[in-house]
């Protein structure tokens, strides 16, 4: 309830409305069509066994847990999406989940003929017929800038409640308008921040309400600065592993985040494995380290 | 951010758009984001007619979803890959450039950035037939040299100039004028104004790092917007106009590890898909030589660190040519 009086009065930016008649109306909003109520009861499927080195703690994503995919460029980000999205559209006889996947790209980041090429490697017999039903669960949207990414999140809805088995949704990348929205918003960061703040707060309630986990990567576009406490406290309060990290999206998305994964290329040589990933669970403070390789079939732990 | 105007959609008349001003709703994202029974209740508005016209909003600006499926059948159709003329070169980039990305040549002053753009400029409009657009910003381009490299694949003079008329080339200076290019050559192919061969169907911008590392720098974040708005239009007409795009860009010295890594920052380091850094490989006797070093730093789709050998002689990076054999590409 809560959350429909702060959207309602963000747009608004009137006089708030009468409390009473609010809670009155809002009984009647609340109703559910048919396919809402059975899309909840039906409970989306399960995501055990997705990746537990991805997951600190619970070592599978629960519904309701956006998962943040933070790190420089070619530090494997991509490549890891290419592997969530084989896991869950490949057929039960294939080692998937056969669930559906809704990706979002924001900067024609995507590139379809690798994901067939993983596909292809992880099916044993993989025929046309089968790739075409694999990519047949997976949904993709391309969005141009902040507004439209805000628009499409709300037209989305609707196929949120048609696809009770449509239970993840990714974002690549969430941070892809930072730059021209704050050129666009002037000298207030508010303005600036406006549509993310949105988005962010739309896709929370289409979380909760839906019961999705929705990945989002965000680029490594600022510089750790070496001595500010800024950045420094809110490292130590969820993470002691040393990740470059500093945090420039807007505080909403940032609150929203459950578990936040930092790739980073390996330094060390002698090591076969070339990327590193440090997990962290954001309240619960647990870290999971862990390393992996890139081959041409994907993603190898 | 559009703002509600009378005929935006169907159903959205000029008295309701003054109704909805009054209560501070004149965007398209403030229509569509609010509760539009409240909006109903104060603006004395039909909710139905508010519901049609969010729907109606919704369906003209928001993205649609695209299935998996569809879209692998029509980029089957559409993919293609397209040689550089060089077989070195083109086993760097996994057989060639393919449309829909953008590859990125990185060097120094003097690496052969333009050396192999001109290359690949002629190899495609000769041995592909295909159209291109080169969009030179550093006045490095010179016609005398396309000629003659088109003279090293064929003898026969009405081919070169069909070779080279297949060649557009614009000269920007500033960011602006690059912008607008790029939007002039989206109009057209939206409007469908052909030549004579077909649509273009490799862009190659020399260089980008020229008309963005004047605006760089300083707080204001004006500068990374445009040439994020740049890397935009780069991709949009990659992805959707299914050509394949090659810009260069200069390199810098890692302040602490004190490599080589590409200018213009970590904001566009995520831009292109594919990246190759030339280097001169100094020759035995201390002369100058034509010889460079190709190493692949970026690629989707192989292991970085592959390294290949080109000559920037006077045959570009082209090879023999093939025309005299026969063989087709």
């Amino acid at each position: 309830m809560c959350d429909e009086w702060a959207v309602g009065a963000a747009a608004a930016a009137g006089p708030g409305p009468h409390p009473l008649l609010s809670a009155m109306s809002d009984g009647f909003r609340k109703a559910e069509s048919g396919t809402q109520l059975l899309a909840r009861l039906e409970g989306r499927s399960s995501l055990k066994n997705l990746e537990p080195c991805l997951f600190a703690d619970e070592g599978f994503p629960i519904h309701g847990d956006v998962v943040e995919f933070h790190g420089p460029e070619g530090t494997g980000k991509t490549e890891m999406l290419y592997y969530l999205i084989a896991r869950c559209v490949l057929p039960k006889s294939g080692g998937g989940l056969e669930v559906e996947v809704m990706f979002i790209d924001t900067d024609y980041h995507f590139d379809m003929l690798r994901l067939v090429t993983i596909l292809e490697h992880r099916l044993s017999q993989s025929t046309e017929e089968m790739i075409k039903q694999c990519l047949g669960r997976l949904f993709l949207v391309n969005c141009n800038s902040s507004t439209q990414l805000l628009l499409t999140l709300y037209s989305l809805e609707n196929k949120f409640c048609a696809h009770p088995s449509l239970c993840i949704v990714i974002l690549d990348s969430i941070s892809a308008f930072y730059w021209i929205d704050r050129s666009n918003g002037g000298e207030s960061f508010n303005i600036q921040e406006m549509n993310l703040k949105r988005c962010a707060e739309f896709l929370e309630k289409l979380v909760r309400e839906h019961h999705l986990v929705l990945f989002a990567t965000t680029q490594t576009i600022m510089q750790k600065s070496s001595n500010s406490t800024e950045s420094s406290i809110p490292l130590k309060l969820h993470c002691e592993a040393d990740v470059e990290y500093r945090p420039y999206l807007c505080k909403s998305w940032q609150q929203m985040v459950t578990h936040r994964i930092f790739f980073s290329k390996q330094c060390n040589f002698s090591s076969s494995k070339a990327f590193s990933i440090v997990s962290c669970h954001t309240k619960k403070k647990h870290v999971i380290k862990c390393s992996f390789s890139v081959a041409e079939c994907g993603v190898q732990f | 951010m559009v703002i509600l105007r009378a005929g935006l959609c169907p159903g959205l008349t000029a008295e309701m758009i003054q109704l909805l001003k009054a209560n501070s709703i004149a965007t398209v994202v403030d229509l569509v984001s609010s509760d539009l029974e409240e909006v109903a209740r104060k603006c004395c508005l039909s909710y139905k007619a508010l519901v049609a016209v969010r729907r109606v909003l919704l369906a003209q600006f928001s993205a649609f979803p695209v299935n998996g499926a569809d879209l692998y059948e029509e980029l089957k159709s559409s993919t293609a890959i397209l040689s550089t003329g060089s077989k070195s070169l083109d086993k760097l980039l996994d057989s060639g450039l393919y449309t829909g990305e953008v590859t990125e040549l990185t060097g120094a002053p003097g690496s052969g950035k333009t050396q192999v753009c001109l290359s690949i400029a002629v190899s495609t409009s000769h041995d592909l037939k295909q159209n291109v657009l080169y969009v030179d910003s550093t006045g490095g381009f010179m016609a005398s040299r396309l000629l003659q490299l088109a003279q090293t694949r064929t003898g026969d003079e009405e081919e070169q100039v069909e070779a080279l008329q297949r060649i557009q080339v614009a000269r920007v200076f500033d960011v602006y004028k690059m912008l607008d290019v790029l939007q002039e050559l989206r109009c057209s192919v939206s409007q469908q104004v052909l030549s004579s061969s077909g649509p273009v169907k490799v862009l190659v911008v020399d260089s980008v790092s020229a008309v963005i590392c004047p605006l760089l720098g300083g707080r204001q974040a004006e500068g990374l917007a445009l040439m994020m708005q740049l890397a935009r239009e780069l991709k949009t007409l990659a992805r959707e106009l299914s050509m394949a795009v090659v810009v260069t860009n200069h390199v810098t010295r890692d302040g602490s590890s004190g490599h080589l890594k590409p200018a213009l920052g970590r904001s566009w380091s995520f831009v292109p898909s594919t990246r190759v850094l030339l280097e001169s490989r100094e020759s035995t006797w201390g002369q100058a030589s034509t010889r460079r070093i190709a190493s692949l730093t970026k690629s989707p789709r192989q292991p970085t660190g592959i390294e290949v050998e080109l000559d920037i002689g006077s045959c570009g990076v082209l090879e023999e040519s093939p025309a005299a054999s026969g063989e087709g590409r």
